[in-house]
């Protein structure tokens, strides 16, 4: 542990992760929150891993392959959610389709582009020891985005994510905030790729947030008590993996694992007692 | 006689090759307390649903007026059956109740002095103010209904529709709703659905009978034989004197 400090003073690129980490927590807390509470932790597996689709036509044109992955993000949520309202009984079909069809077009796209890309692997899963200033601003700005649409939205995110009928009895457009939600959903996709890579991104959405909601009754403080408890799990992450140099986004996610475990087995002793 | 606040006319819905009502024609009238009755699977959901404009009728007109002749918009308040929202959902009292302001609230996270107020009125008559900061899933049943209700009168709803608001409560707290209800009726139209017709009919002003097609009485009127044509089985008849 000292070590680590020692390199964290020391090291800029570890500064920069532990930023990294901040900023992914404030993200992360918010959606994670609404994934949790909906129950649509597959639904965002499903967005997560057709972002590999936009990431591979990217690769194979030259462009930005985080441009790639916000747009394929974007266009597979709101895919998905616009077939989903009209074909619910079939959603988990649908999740499955779009999760195999995005990795599959990027895949087909990667192995016409000449060359090996390593980039690639840290994209699929995480390598915040990478990351950059420029990856730190698009981080804070998509946050910014997040948080501008929440805040002046919550009545409306609350109670349509609470009470669709009630809310659709009151003249509330319950379709447009529903995909209006998965577009957050996938922005904040993006934020955590870097982190711990698409393929892992899911337990950063839900695992943080599903703790927190045994402790609170409200949805703002489930903000933000998801956000704090993704920030300590994602900084201890980024810690234990420094000195043994281990997979910063596996570690990661094994933190989050055994979080929310030790926090279930908590709430249980605590009821019973 | 009052005016029409909500006027029925010759609907009929069905669900696929199913069908589920036929030929309703019924008026309802400013401050009305109306109680539907009918066995399970009568319709009495589904004709709170077209009135609510939830479902759109195969045939025949619904329309609804305000007092003084306009279309209503919003104001109906409606409590269904079978709540939907998850039992886990953090959420307290205090901010369920709120949200019946949403149709007309501003954005961002605070209400108005005046929201608050109403929400806090709501609150008080239907003596939920102490469980204000508790959260929804650890209510019980009776106390659910009473949230749902008051959500629906912050609003203060020109027509509300209760769907067998007291199928989940104890027969003391049954009495309390229903005579919270009474009090509400003088200056609001209330239509509530109910299997327990025994108990209703001594507090509502009119019962409509449904079982795929629509028999209405005053509550004066019921009889035993009556009873039985609808469910189609003896049923036992308590008198209530009015």
């Amino acid at each position: 542990m000292n070590e680590f400090v020692t390199a964290l003073i020391e090291f800029t690129f570890l500064q920069n992760a532990i930023f990294a980490c901040l900023l992914a927590s404030v993200g992360c807390g918010i959606i994670g929150t609404y994934i949790v509470v909906k129950k649509i932790s597959f639904l965002t597996g499903g967005i997560a891993h057709s972002v590999l689709a936009g990431m591979g036509m990217a690769y194979f044109y030259n462009a930005s392959p985080i441009m790639g992955a916000i747009i394929a993000a974007l266009v597979s949520s709101i895919m998905i959610g616009w077939i989903n309202l009209r074909w619910k009984e079939h959603e988990d079909v649908l999740i499955a389709a779009f999760w195999s069809a995005g990795m599959a077009i990027g895949i087909l796209f990667l192995s016409r582009t000449p060359g090996y890309n390593v980039d690639l692997m840290s994209y699929l899963f995480g390598n915040i020891l990478m990351i950059t200033h420029s990856d730190l601003s698009l981080m804070f700005l998509l946050d910014m985005i997040v948080i501008a649409f929440v805040f002046v939205y919550y009545k409306h995110f609350l109670v349509s994510v609470y009470d669709e009928e009630f809310a659709r009895l009151r003249g509330i457009n319950t379709e447009l905030f529903y995909i209006l939600l998965l577009c957050l959903i996938s922005i904040t996709i993006v934020i955590l790729i870097q982190l711990v890579g698409l393929i892992m991104v899911i337990a950063l959405l839900t695992l943080p947030a599903a703790i927190a909601s045994q402790y609170v009754t409200s949805l703002h403080k489930m903000f933000l008590l998801s956000a704090v408890i993704c920030a300590l799990i994602s900084i201890t992450g980024v810690s234990i993996s420094f000195g043994p140099d281990l997979p910063t986004g596996s570690v990661i996610v094994l933190t989050a694992c055994c979080a929310y475990f030790f926090s279930v087995v908590l709430k249980q002793i605590l009821s019973s007692k | 006689m009052n005016d029409v606040v909500i006027d029925i006319d010759n609907v009929s819905f069905s669900y696929g090759e199913v069908s589920v009502l036929e030929d309703i024609t019924f008026k309802i009238y400013e401050d009305e307390f109306i109680g539907i009755i009918g066995p399970n699977a009568g319709g009495k959901s589904t004709l709170l649903k077209l009135i609510l404009g939830l479902l759109k009728p195969n045939r025949g007109v619904i329309s609804k007026f305000k007092y003084n002749g306009e279309i209503l918009t919003n104001n109906i308040g409606y409590v269904s059956q079978h709540s939907t929202f998850p039992r886990d959902f953090p959420i307290t009292v205090g901010e369920v109740v709120m949200m019946g302001h949403i149709a007309t609230s501003s954005k961002f996270f605070h209400y108005s002095k005046k929201e608050i107020e109403l929400a806090e009125q709501a609150m008080q008559r239907l003596e939920i103010q102490d469980i204000e900061k508790r959260k929804v899933g650890e209510l019980s049943g009776g106390q659910l209904q009473r949230v749902l209700i008051a959500r629906e009168l912050v609003c203060q709803p020109e027509i509300l529709i209760l769907d067998e608001p007291t199928a989940n409560v104890d027969m003391r707290i049954e009495e309390d709703i229903f005579s919270l209800l009474k009090n509400y009726s003088e200056h609001m139209t209330i239509i509530v659905v109910s299997h327990d017709i025994a108990f209703i009919s001594s507090y509502v002003d009119r019962v409509a009978c449904l079982n795929k097609t629509l028999v209405c009485h005053s509550t004066e009127s019921i009889s035993g034989k009556m009873i039985e044509e609808l469910y189609d089985a003896p049923v036992k008849m308590i008198h209530h004197h009015h």
